[in-house]
């Protein structure tokens, strides 16, 4: 549904996507993750045909974003960042005049379900200047579903929002993916944890990972880091101890026990327990310290020199040096 | 043609519920009667014979400072709250996004007009005008109200601001009106000549006016109407590249 290839966008010197390639299937939710001016929304604009491409290519539907625009703008959805409404036009009037320059067939009827789905049918007489922010974004969502399009591009739909909104947001989302190829863009991980079925992190125009969600954290979570707590032995021969086992970078005590950083994607769990026994001492406690995506995110785009070809995920900045 | 017919559509409505139009409708009826009456009075209680294009001539004045107000936000309004980003998406051709908006702008304008009619009526009631040439100067003003309004689509969409654009556009009709006086103090003739040829005045004052109508005054509004939305079109187009 949507194809990116080697996609690059410059404007003047300044580059603000870099050679980024990535697919998205029927019925995927994408999630488009990166901090401000990592590059999302220039890709969001160059897949819906607002901006050419600088080089590579892009497909949505089949369709080649430069040379096919208007059947790409045909097959797709769009919210932009800003969401664009007509402050003077009512709710329903707005969706209607987008229904009809997109050519709906029976659009009264037809933006009378999108304001259902939207929750907004009790205010489609309303005008657009007085309703929320809120309801701003469900409107521009409405207006980006109409026409029942084959794939929705969202440029931070849940920004804000309040908690309750964002929510609701979400779950019309979750809803939509079930039958459109969404692309999803946030910085909010959480969110994306929670929404999509594929994450793409993107950092100064370049793709610094790609996978599901879970994946993402497993991965980290192989190599990473454990929690050990010994007892029965002073604390820095405990530490000189950890330290020593093959497989583990350094340990350094945490609260009331050791933080194990692992060099590589090797699980040493068991080589910790047994040389913990085998020392004598007692092993209180062995856990990997869960990461979450914020960790993951923040490792992967606080990266100095990050180079952004890197798609398999290196646990630890030192790891890649002595790799 | 669907696409274009729906952009016109909004964009005359928007005129209806917009303030500005209305007051703008309001001021050139206020300012028309007080023109009509004063022309009437002078005309010695209806001794000379009456004129009915001496109204159009001061609409022609009104337009340079009204028209503006009525293009000033066709363009900038959407780049300044997004929604061009909207419109550009959508499967809509660029020239249909500026043709729809000036021929909405332009639908408005023929509104206001018409209500002048009202002053023709009174002529015909109370002493027939020479009809012929009235017919024919609401033909020009009708073109050259056209020919400022895509003057003002363009500065439009030049630029965000409302106010900025609306200055330009008045700037830009008043010395496009004034052509001629300026051609008169530049020395260099065929450059001179050339830009006479531009002023707004001389094809209308001296030949829709006066009951004229030639083909040549016909073609320079037509033309200047293409031209201006040729390039409004491109400068729209040049958004994406940018």
């Amino acid at each position: 549904m949507i194809e990116v290839e080697h996609l690059t966008k410059r404007y003047g010197a300044f580059t603000a996507v870099s050679d980024i390639s990535f697919k998205g299937e029927p019925g995927e939710i994408l999630g488009f993750l990166g901090p401000n001016g990592a590059g999302k929304t220039t890709t969001m604009r160059i897949l819906t045909g607002y901006m050419p491409p600088t080089e590579g290519t892009a497909r949505i539907a089949g369709y080649d974003v430069f040379h096919q625009s208007i059947d790409v703008r045909r097959h797709v959805g769009y919210l932009p960042e800003t969401v664009p409404l007509y402050p003077d036009m009512t709710v329903g009037g707005y969706v209607r005049y987008i229904a009809d320059l997109r050519g709906v067939k029976e659009a009264a009827s037809r933006v009378d379900d999108v304001l259902k789905t939207v929750g907004m049918y009790e205010r489609r007489h309303s005008l657009i200047r007085n309703i929320s922010k809120g309801m701003r974004q469900r409107v521009g969502l409405a207006q980006a579903i109409v026409h029942d399009p084959e794939v929705l591009i969202l440029d931070e739909p849940t920004i804000g929002l309040d908690p309750l909104q964002t929510l609701e947001v979400r779950d019309l989302v979750r809803g939509l993916g079930k039958n459109h190829t969404i692309l999803f863009s946030t910085h909010i991980l959480s969110e994306a944890e929670q929404v999509c079925d594929r994450v793409i992190i993107i950092d100064r125009g370049h793709i610094v990972a790609m996978d599901a969600p879970q994946v993402l954290r497993e991965r980290l979570q192989q190599g990473g880091r454990l929690f050990v707590r010994v007892g029965g032995v002073t604390p820095e021969a405990a530490r000189k101890g950890l330290a020593a086992v093959t497989g583990v970078a350094s340990a350094e005590p945490y609260n009331d026990g050791y933080v194990v950083t692992v060099s590589g994607l090797i699980d040493v769990r068991a080589r910790i327990a047994s040389s913990v026994v085998g020392a004598g001492w007692q092993l209180l406690e062995l856990r990997p310290l869960a990461m979450s995506l914020e960790d993951i995110f923040l490792e992967l785009t606080t990266r100095p020199g990050s180079d952004g070809s890197v798609k398999q995920i290196q646990p630890k900045k030192k790891d890649k040096v002595r790799a | 043609m669907r696409s274009l017919w729906i952009i016109f559509r909004r964009e005359l409505a928007q005129y209806f519920t917009s303030p500005i139009a209305y007051l703008v409708a309001f001021a050139v009826l206020v300012l028309g009667g007080f023109v009509f009456n004063n022309d009437l009075a002078a005309r010695n209680g209806g001794r000379a014979p009456t004129d009915g294009s001496v109204i159009l001539t001061y609409f022609a004045y009104f337009t340079l400072f009204f028209a503006p107000l009525l293009t000033m936000r066709l363009m900038a309004e959407e780049h300044r709250e997004g929604t061009i980003e909207l419109l550009m998406t959508l499967p809509v051709r660029d020239g249909d996004i500026v043709l729809g908006k000036f021929l909405g702008a332009w639908g408005y304008f023929s509104i206001i007009l018409a209500l002048t009619l009202v002053y023709q009526i009174l002529l015909i009631w109370l002493s027939p005008p020479d009809l012929g040439k009235v017919i024919s100067a609401y033909f020009g003003v009708w073109l050259y109200g056209g020919a400022s309004i895509a003057v003002g689509l363009l500065f439009s969409a030049l630029t965000e601001n409302q106010i900025v654009a609306a200055f330009l556009s008045t700037a830009s009709l008043v010395l496009l009106w004034l052509a001629d006086l300026v051609g008169k103090l530049i020395d260099n003739r065929p450059f001179a000549e050339l830009v006479r040829t531009f002023s707004f005045q001389s094809h209308y004052l001296y030949s829709f006016a006066v009951g004229l109508v030639r083909l040549n005054d016909l073609v320079f509004f037509v033309g200047a109407i293409t031209i201006m939305l040729f390039v409004t079109t491109r400068l729209v187009e040049s958004r994406r590249w940018r």
